[in-house]
């Protein structure tokens, strides 16, 4: 395998452009990564895009297809990756793979999204095979409420505040508002937090992410061409994507496994290990981490099911102030999803920009102290997850 | 109309009383699935011997959570829209399953005795009850 450096990010902030098509922030976010990279589309040798449902992509996820047409149809190989709201780390690391395995030194790699009004629905497919389909028709239980499900029983397993709950949101908001490309840019009390609308008990409106449109790009190219552009790169140390294991206890569909252990999220916990042990880094040694935080609950969940520290650690960390930027475990210094709300398919390529950003000294006010090693993660319907690690 | 008709066939029966939801279980390995599977899907399992099972009606509450807000489709409710308590329950010799919650709901707790009903989901088109599986406390 060679090595892969990341030349040059760029993002359309993320908000809600009732004017602007998903094309126009994929445009935007490709020419700020081409502009950061100092290189021209025609370098560009392939494009690694995430797929949407949601926003362009003629339908059939081409999302890719549409970068290319709108930016100049050069006959370049397009790869077009769908996992959910896994998909722009899929996509990241398929380039990765290309670049790393020798078919192409220049690659393009985007995810771009505009999402309807309201709560994700999990599954457009109305029929009675589809275990989405029944558990919404027989039982009712779209994404927060199943988010609320999980953060209650750790509520009951480990004594999780709804104070602590809250005190998550706020410390997002405390540094996503130094964030230019942030949806919202407004420090939130713990009184606004607890005074918001109950969503999906014990989940209130202010801890969970809402959808958003945004679109980000990353260019990613060989060691001997990203010394040629920049004396700054950023190094690939590691890209897994894993899927849910069998005995996984997460309740996923109608009904799964009582798993023999306290198994959750395995598909996350085994392409972070994957990422970090290809890196040849422990969590230790990791920086900052940027996870996906569709609610405050994974904020305090994933770290100890990762080994980022210890299970029942994570109220204390966050409530000393070490999960900030500032502090001994960095998580999300972007302000992550509460911030920013989910452009699903692009947050995994959202996640390579921060990365960048923050190994190259460059996140001004959220700035984490001399960073050099960076995690990020995503997770997507199907058991769908991925992993990277950013080193300087 | 006092008709009671399943929102979807064949998940579910009522037993002399006695509600069950209906899968299938490996005989080779044990596990059980809901709903019914035609092959066993243990990747530890080579030797899928597939056979019919019925479970519940005595569970255990892994977790609860309520939907505050209704739901998109396909979910279905009665107007006006009234929340709902959502549970994750181990069931006895069975799998983990979800459903929603009925009768009691101002005492729940992690690890509480729950027991499968089926109840009515919401009214069908023609004045019926839509019937679905549920958890209450017991």
């Amino acid at each position: 395998m060679r090595e892969v450096a990341v030349v040059g990010v760029g993002m359309h902030p993320w908000g809600k452009f009732a004017d602007r098509s998903v094309t126009d922030l994929c445009r935007f976010a490709v020419g700020a990564a081409l502009d950061d990279a100092g290189l021209a589309w025609r370098d560009i040798e392939a494009v690694s895009a995430a797929s949407s449902r949601f926003s362009g992509g003629k339908g059939w996820g081409l999302n890719g297809n549409d970068v290319v047409e709108d930016m100049g149809s050069t006959g370049i190989p397009v790869y077009n990756l769908s996992a959910g709201c896994a998909a722009g780390g899929n996509a990241f690391n398929i380039g990765y793979a290309l670049v790393a395995g020798g078919m192409y030194d220049v690659v393009l790699v985007v995810g771009g999204e505009k999402m309807p009004k309201g709560f994700i629905q999990t599954s457009g497919v109305e029929e009675e095979t589809d275990p989405e389909y029944l558990r919404q028709l027989c039982v009712g239980m779209p994404g927060p409420s199943f988010w609320a499900l999980l953060c209650r029983q750790r509520m009951a397993a480990l004594g999780t505040t709804e104070q602590q709950l809250a005190k998550v949101a706020v410390k997002a908001h405390q540094v996503g508002m130094h964030n230019e490309n942030a949806r919202f840019r407004k420090e939130f009390t713990l009184e606004d937090v607890l005074g918001s609308n109950m969503v999906s008990d014990p989940l209130r409106l202010f801890e969970i992410c809402p959808v958003s449109d945004g679109a980000a790009a990353a260019i990613i190219c060989s060691a001997d061409k990203a010394r040629q552009l920049t004396t700054n790169p950023v190094w690939i140390a590691g890209s897994a994507v894993a899927t849910a294991r069998f005995d996984d206890g997460l309740p996923r569909g109608l009904a799964g496994m009582v798993p023999p252990g306290p198994t959750m999220h395995s598909e996350a916990k085994m392409a972070v290990g994957k990422a970090l042990e290809q890196a040849g880094v422990g969590p230790e040694d990791l920086d900052l981490t940027e996870l996906q935080d569709n609610t405050v609950y994974y904020e305090l969940a994933f770290p100890e099911e990762w080994g980022l520290c210890k299970p029942g650690e994570a109220e204390t960390l966050l409530e000393k102030g070490e999960t900030l930027p500032t502090g001994k475990m960095p998580i999300n210094p972007s302000g992550g999803f509460l911030c920013f709300g989910e452009a699903t398919t692009a947050m995994g390529v959202f996640q390579v920009c921060e990365l960048t950003w923050q190994l190259r000294g460059e996140a001004g006010a959220r700035q984490v102290p001399d960073a050099s090693v960076a995690l990020a993660q995503t997770l997507g319907l199907g058991g769908n997850a991925t992993a990277l690690v950013l080193k300087r | 109309m006092d008709e009671r008709i399943p929102v979807v066939e064949g998940l579910f029966e009522e037993d002399a009383g006695r509600a069950r939801l209906l899968g299938s279980r490996c005989r080779a390995c044990g596990t059980p699935y809901f709903p019914a599977t035609e092959r066993c899907r243990h990747p530890d399992c080579g030797d899928s011997q597939i056979e019919d099972a019925a479970f519940g009606p005595l569970g255990t509450l892994w977790s609860y959570s309520v939907q505050n807000y209704p739901p998109p489709a396909p979910a279905r409710y009665d107007l006006p829209y009234v929340p709902y308590a959502l549970a994750v329950v181990d069931l006895a010799e069975g799998p983990r399953v979800v459903g929603r919650l009925t009768g009691d709901t101002t005492s729940l707790r992690v690890g509480a005795p729950v027991e499968l009903v089926l109840a009515p989901l919401c009214h069908s088109d023609d004045g019926g009850d839509l019937i679905t599986w549920m958890f209450r406390l017991r």
